[in-house]
């Protein structure tokens, strides 16, 4: 038997894990794409006509070797229009060029033909008691259409509110509500994380090592618990104080003492409060004794030592903290529906009037959204598709977070270089 | 010449070794420190002249680096560090109730073992002492910062580059930089421990050039286990040995013709 170098099998299975890490993420990114993407796409028509005589128009939502899935006009409310079709009952199977689609305000979507059929009329009866969003005839477009269509259909999600039924307004209030979230709850947990940190370096004694197992705990704490933990603390507790020191004119209707954007933000920063600690600790240790030695032989204090030159020093690992704890607090969305997060809020957390930021108001956040539309949607076909398109814009918006980051520390890193040579 | 044995009583100044018209500018008095339960000096006593260089050798672990952090205080940093008897600057004991350390720093500068640039610019790293000062006009800060990189022979050097780091430059630059650094703040006294020792013959002279040109103005107090050094620069020598001083006098008469037997066998080689 031959003999395989241990170092050559060793490069195979380390060369083999990283393909597969590196796959699996591929992986994700291209179901989400896909998955997410295909909302977007303007499907067909297809007119079915069954033997009975009966004609069915609409587009085919699954289709088996035994039946087709058709969704037709949905008359009375979204999600209602599906019927099945079984395979043997159809006669003939047509996508007339002059077949078209309304898409109406309140999330229903109606099918009809440029003819005097009953389902077309129907149609337009029903268009024209509730505004219209938007009328399409897919079959008639070319694959350049279509595409202009996509394009359209994706800014239009990016860009606008989200209507009552989550299926077909824009996410843009939920991509708002995630980054007010997340850069608030930044600037909530790098001070006090930071300060940790400093403490936990400086002071090696026993009140320092029980606050760094108190910390070690905190960060294996399921995140649900801190939505309780928030809830009772800071909504039921500070909040409801608040309300009655300051806003007792308001009550009993709440301003603080009800979930918003501020426990929001505080109830993530304490979650990831741990990992900010922990990364800005390592930073600190990685500094060369020798710079706080020279730093305090000129004479500085043990703060100005801390403030003039360690902390700079140390920015990578801060910048490593931070995206560390956004990652974190992008994904949480379990303690979220306990201090803040609604299905759909009235009003945005950021506006252009006075103070511009408003930490009492309810919010929407793309983690929820992609429960609310996979789970909580009226009709569940098409909100799984508007679940993954959520997830592929949270992704994103995680992903260029972190590259910003990313690149910031890069650019530290290349000053202090020489420093960890 | 007289040498200071570990079992003297505290010996009343002025202290041995030195001539009576000779400036003091740093008196140690019975000087013992322990790290924990090791005592790693033992009641040293001498006295260093003022705008001289004064060598202090000894083998390893001899208690060198220990006594020089003594005259700052930079022992304070470290947690089981016990220290007993008297540090003197110009006559003002710095163990004392009261003393402000970081001005004390101020006046006692250091330079340590190997370059400790601070990971910024070559401008920030010597503007670091002054604005700790308080100094924040522009104007006055390029002012020290060229003066105190003039002082320490690397103005020519780096005038076209105060802006990029500092960890760029050669470690003999660096060294240099380190010395501008300590001289920004004013000091009256330099303390250098092993400062040559990561540098190249070449860079080592030139280094002790710049102490020569530093000696007129500053008391400067230099760690040292090169023997040869020792001898080039320093008027003054002290031996240390296991926490000890075994020998202070001029350099010259030291190397030459020393005292104690110890100080003998190290300068010689026989040292076991």
């Amino acid at each position: 038997m031959k003999r395989v170098a241990a170092g050559h099998a060793g490069t195979w299975l380390v060369a083999g894990a990283t393909a597969l890490c590196l796959a699996a993420m591929l992986g994700v990114l291209a179901l989400l794409a896909g998955a997410g993407l295909s909302t977007f796409w303007p499907s067909r028509i297809v007119e079915l006509r069954e033997t009975n005589g009966t004609i069915a128009i609409g587009e085919i939502a699954v289709a088996t070797d035994e039946v087709i899935v058709l969704r037709e006009s949905e008359r009375d409310r979204a999600g209602g229009g599906y019927v099945r079709i079984p395979r043997i009952a159809i006669a003939s199977r047509t996508e007339p060029d002059d077949a078209f689609v309304v898409a109406l305000a309140d999330g229903r979507r109606l099918f009809g033909r440029d003819d005097a059929s009953i389902a077309s009329a129907t149609a337009r009866d029903a268009a024209a008691s509730v505004a219209v969003e938007e009328t399409l005839w897919p079959n008639a477009i070319g694959v350049v259409g279509r595409t202009g269509v996509f394009l359209r259909h994706v800014g239009r999600f990016l860009t606008t509110s989200t209507a009552a039924p989550a299926l077909i307004g824009g996410a843009l209030p939920a991509l708002i509500g995630t980054l007010t979230l997340v850069l608030l709850m930044s600037l909530i947990v790098m001070p006090f994380g930071i300060a940790t940190a400093v403490y936990l370096h400086e002071r090696r004694g026993w009140a320092a090592s029980i606050v760094r197992g108190a910390i070690a705990n905190l960060a294996g704490v399921p995140s649900i618990v801190y939505g309780v933990l928030g809830l009772g603390l800071f909504v039921h507790g500070l909040g409801a104080g608040i309300d009655r020191w300051f806003f007792s004119d308001r009550l009993p209707v709440p301003t603080f003492g009800s979930g918003g954007l501020l426990w929001a933000a505080l109830t993530l920063a304490l979650l990831t409060l741990p990992v900010v600690v922990v990364s800005v600790e390592e930073g600190l240790a990685r500094i060369p004794p020798g710079l706080r030695a020279g730093s305090l032989a000129l004479g500085a204090t043990e703060g100005e030592t801390i403030w003039r030159l360690l902390l700079p020093a140390a920015r990578p690992a801060l910048l490593t903290g931070l995206i560390l704890a956004i990652a974190r607090a992008a994904g949480a969305v379990a303690p979220l529906m306990l201090v803040g997060v609604v299905k759909l809020a009235p009003a945005l957390p950021v506006d252009a009037s006075f103070p511009f930021l408003h930490p009492s108001r309810q919010f929407m956040h793309l983690g929820f959204s992609v429960y609310d539309a996979a789970l909580e949607s009226p009709d569940a076909l098409r909100g799984i598709p508007r679940a993954y398109a959520c997830a592929l814009l949270l992704v994103g918006l995680v992903v260029a977070l972190n590259l910003a980051a990313i690149l910031l520390r890069n650019r530290l890193r290349e000053r202090y270089r020489a420093l960890e040579g | 010449m007289l040498t200071t044995s570990p079992d003297n009583a505290i010996p009343s100044p002025p202290p041995a070794g030195l001539p009576a018209d000779v400036e003091v500018a740093l008196e140690l008095c019975a000087l013992s420190l322990w790290y924990g339960e090791r005592r790693a000096l033992e009641s040293v006593s001498f006295a260093v002249p003022a705008r001289r260089i004064t060598a202090l050798i000894g083998p390893s672990a001899s208690g060198k680096s220990s006594l020089l952090r003594c005259l700052n205080r930079l022992n304070d940093e470290i947690a089981d560090c016990r220290v007993e008897g008297t540090v003197l600057v110009r006559g003002n004991d710095v163990y004392a109730k009261g003393v402000a350390v970081h001005e004390l720093r101020r006046r006692v500068g250091m330079v340590f073992q190997k370059p400790n640039p601070f990971p910024l610019s070559v401008y920030e790293n010597v503007a670091y002492g002054p604005r700790l000062l308080g100094i924040r006009k522009r104007r006055e800060l390029d002012e020290c910062v060229e003066s105190a990189l003039r002082s320490a022979a690397l103005w020519d050097e780096v005038a076209a580059r105060l802006d990029d780091s500092a960890l760029a430059l050669s470690l003999g630059q660096q060294q240099r930089l380190v010395i501008a650094r300590a001289l920004a703040v004013g000091p009256e006294i330099l303390l250098m421990d092993e400062p040559a020792s990561a540098l190249d013959p070449a860079t080592t002279l030139r280094f002790e050039e710049l102490l020569h040109e530093l000696a007129p103005r500053y008391t400067i107090l230099l760690v040292t286990h090169n023997m040869q050094s020792a001898a080039r620069v320093s008027d003054y020598t002290a031996f240390l040995n296991q926490g000890r001083l075994i020998e202070f006098g001029e350099t010259d008469a030291l190397l030459t013709n020393p005292r104690e037997r110890l100080t003998e066998d190290y300068i010689t080689g026989r040292y076991v």
